[in-house]
């Protein structure tokens, strides 16, 4: 034991910090008050405006290491988009979020009494991410003559007169990474695609300069993006579960850039005695 | 001679991406979807390549009995189950591959991902040291997004959330938007001189 | 045919493309005075530090660019400069990739750099290693190569995306000196802290202009400041005539 404490450094404090700052408060019933952001709110009016029947393509370009952050808000922006009556397309441009992407579309799906082929589809995966959103562009019904399960899309009234993007009213991206990057340089700016993206808290900030300059219409990120989401829809998720812990473990991390200047200025003033 | 071959299959490849983007016909069209049908082609063998290369690799490391043996065999009987039960029982909701994908793959890669929690946390106490009046203003900026962009941040004030997305709407994305700018020059210089055969890792 | 609409990028490209294309082939700068970056400089010292502790060097292009991205194909020029070096000195390079394609161009120009010193027995083809196409699975395969082996010095030069800051973490744990180069903003803020030596965004494109003694390599350096002189004079200009009522934002940018 006195070993083990022997090898212990301010690393390994401030990671048991964190650790605890992020788990207890998952174990706590505590549900914060707080109001949606402009940005939620710009999002959220962006899908009310679609009128009914409207295509929305939605993207599941994430890995499943994310998935318990991306979960809330891929459900709040499918209750919204089903709740609108939208025609849903799914796709995945990540081998790894395919069967996610789909088992998601599907539970919120039947969670809203929509049936498969009339008001969504989902198609599975495409390899090479660049290609396949230009491909999009020339021809969904070329790129995808199948679904995911193997079934002709040709006769699927949810696909009917949908040929690129002209048709489609948004893409949504549900992503943990720089996809949304990809989506502007080749469906925004090649085919005027409108563009919106789902994303983790930690990839927010690297999209802003796209949503300033228009060519990402909408932006919510992380469990605070989902909680906000949720209030809007006022209906309950994981987002709103998951904010306490992520609010604490950011306060956490103010506080451990406080103590590291304390110890870095008691240090320096050693030196210098 | 190869690489002469090479440098002009490169050359012919790239100038027609770049016009057709501008000039739309029949035939470009045509020219253009059969190339992005051999592109996705092409990456879906290379997996298949990389994936074999893998398993030799691995096999090798077991060969040669290294220290490293257990976490090679370890990787092969990965590799082999998750292919095996793909091909046999299929990759459907209820089949083992999926199983596994969901009960090992997953929560092994969400381990992983979390680390991310950890390390910002380090790499903000050593980072956010205020040793000059840049540096102040730096860790100021942080301060305010952090507790701004928090669920307490409408506690301490109803105007610290918009003041954390005004830095991260203005100053943040003025200096984002100078670098990807410098990008985007340096992505087009270094395309075309690859294009024009200027510059080339390959021989 | 034509959309009217595209004008304004294809001015943009023929006036990029021409100026590359015409300073690099036509009218070679002769004497270019280069800005000193410490990044760039450190690299050789990084492989020789290496190369004294008797350890190797990880090289790698991040999870986030495949081969047709310009930043990897940045990086993989730098990969030749280093991997000549590393050559030269004797030092073992290991390069794990998340990409079999990328695998296969930095096989062929380490061994190339081998060749070339004089030393093709010292290549072992199993230092370049496919680890996985996902990203946390590459970032634990990376880590393992960077805990197990104790690197003298890493280089971290391409896209990165989530797993820059634990790959950059743990080559800090271990006491790596640490050069990276990205061109994803929001990662460069944690290689800034995390790295001994940071290349940001448009740095990483220069560097091998700065290693080479290629005139038209840096020629094209040259005319990347051209054009970029002209971005920053229209930046300056465009809000100026907007104040006079003249908006021209939509027609130029």
């Amino acid at each position: 034991m006195s070993k083990l404490l022997s090898t212990f450094s301010a690393r390994h404090l401030v990671f048991l910090a964190v650790l605890l700052a992020a788990t207890v408060p998952l174990l706590l019933n505590i549900r914060l008050t707080h109001t949606a952001s402009d940005e939620t709110k710009r999002f959220y009016a962006n899908i009310n405006s679609l009128p009914s029947g409207s295509v929305v393509l939605i993207s599941f370009d994430f890995e499943a290491s994310a998935f318990a952050e991306i979960k809330p808000l891929a459900d709040a922006v499918l209750r919204h988009c089903f709740r609108q009556n939208l025609r849903i397309i799914g796709l995945s441009l990540f081998a790894e979020g395919t069967a996610l992407g789909e088992q998601t579309l599907s539970r919120i799906a039947i969670e809203k009494g929509k049936t498969y082929g009339i008001d969504y589809v989902y198609l599975g995966f495409r390899p090479q991410y660049t290609s396949a959103i230009l491909a999009i562009g020339e021809s969904l019904p070329k790129e995808f003559p199948t679904d995911y399960f193997g079934a002709a899309t040709a006769a699927m009234p949810v696909l009917s007169g949908v040929i690129n993007y002209d048709q489609i009213a948004t893409v949504i991206s549900i992503t943990d990474g720089g996809m949304p990057t990809y989506w502007v340089d080749y469906a925004v700016t090649r085919y005027h695609a409108r563009l919106q993206t789902v994303l983790t808290a930690t990839m927010a900030t690297s999209l802003y300069p796209y949503v300033s300059s228009g060519q990402i219409q909408g932006l919510i990120a992380g469990l605070k993006g989902a909680a906000e989401y949720e209030l809007l829809l006022n209906e309950a998720g994981g987002g709103g579960r998951g904010l306490l812990a992520q609010s604490v473990s950011q306060i956490a991390i103010l506080a451990i850039i406080i103590v590291g200047n304390v110890v870095g200025y008691l240090g320096r003033r050693r030196k210098w005695q | 001679m190869i690489s002469r071959l090479a440098w002009i299959a490169t050359l012919v490849t790239g100038l027609f991406m770049v016009a057709q983007y501008f000039i739309k016909t029949d035939a470009t069209n045509a020219v253009y979807t059969t190339l992005l049908d051999y592109y996705q082609i092409i990456f879906a063998v290379s997996m298949i390549v990389g994936g074999i290369g893998l398993l030799k690799q691995h096999s090798l490391k077991v060969q040669r009995s290294s220290q490293q043996r257990r976490y090679s065999l370890i990787t092969i009987a990965a590799i082999l189950f998750m292919v095996i039960a793909a091909v046999i029982f299929g990759t459907g909701a209820a089949s083992p591959y999926q199983w596994a994908f969901n009960n090992l793959q997953a929560p092994m890669q969400a381990t992983t991902f979390s680390l991310l929690a950890f390390f910002v946390a380090s790499a903000a106490y050593r980072g956010f040291r205020v040793k000059s009046a840049p540096a102040f203003v730096l860790a100021l900026a942080a301060v305010i997004v952090l507790v701004g962009k928090s669920g307490f941040g409408e506690m301490v004030s109803q105007q610290l959330p918009a003041i954390a997305g005004w830095v991260l709407n203005n100053p943040s994305t003025a200096a984002k938007r100078g670098i990807l700018i410098g990008v985007g020059i340096g992505s087009v210089a270094t395309a075309l001189r690859v294009i024009l055969g200027i510059e080339r890792s390959y021989r | 045919m034509f959309d009217p609409a595209s004008l304004v990028l294809l001015i943009w490209v023929l006036l990029t493309c021409g100026v590359v294309a015409y300073f690099s082939y036509r009218r070679r700068v002769s004497r270019l005075r280069l800005r000193a970056i410490p990044g760039i400089a450190a690299i050789e010292e990084a492989v020789g530090r290496a190369t004294e502790q008797g350890k190797p060097i990880v090289f790698t292009t991040g999870w986030g660019g495949d081969i047709q991205r310009p930043t990897t194909l940045a990086a993989l020029n730098l990969l030749r400069f280093v991997a000549g070096k590393a050559a030269s000195y004797g030092c073992r390079i290991l390069f794990p990739t998340h990409d079999p394609v990328i695998a296969e161009a930095a096989k062929e120009i380490i061994q190339t750099a081998y060749n070339e010193a004089g030393h093709p027995d010292q290549f072992r083809e199993d230092d370049v290693t496919f680890v996985s196409p996902s990203q946390f699975g590459y970032a634990s395969g990376v880590d393992g190569i960077v805990s197990r082996q104790k690197p003298g010095a890493i280089f971290l030069f391409g896209t990165f995306e989530g797993e820059a800051l634990i790959l950059a973490e743990t080559g800090n744990i271990n006491g790596a000196l640490q050069i990276a180069g990205t061109d994803s903003t929001i990662q460069l803020s944690f290689f800034i802290v995390a790295c001994d030596y940071t290349l940001i965004g448009e740095e990483l494109y220069t560097a091998s202009a700065y290693l080479t003694d290629d005139r038209r390599v840096q020629s094209s350096m040259y005319a990347q400041d051209l054009i970029r002189a002209v971005v920053v004079a229209l930046l300056l200009l465009l809000p100026i005539l907007a104040m006079f009522g003249v908006n021209l934002y939509k027609e130029i940018m």
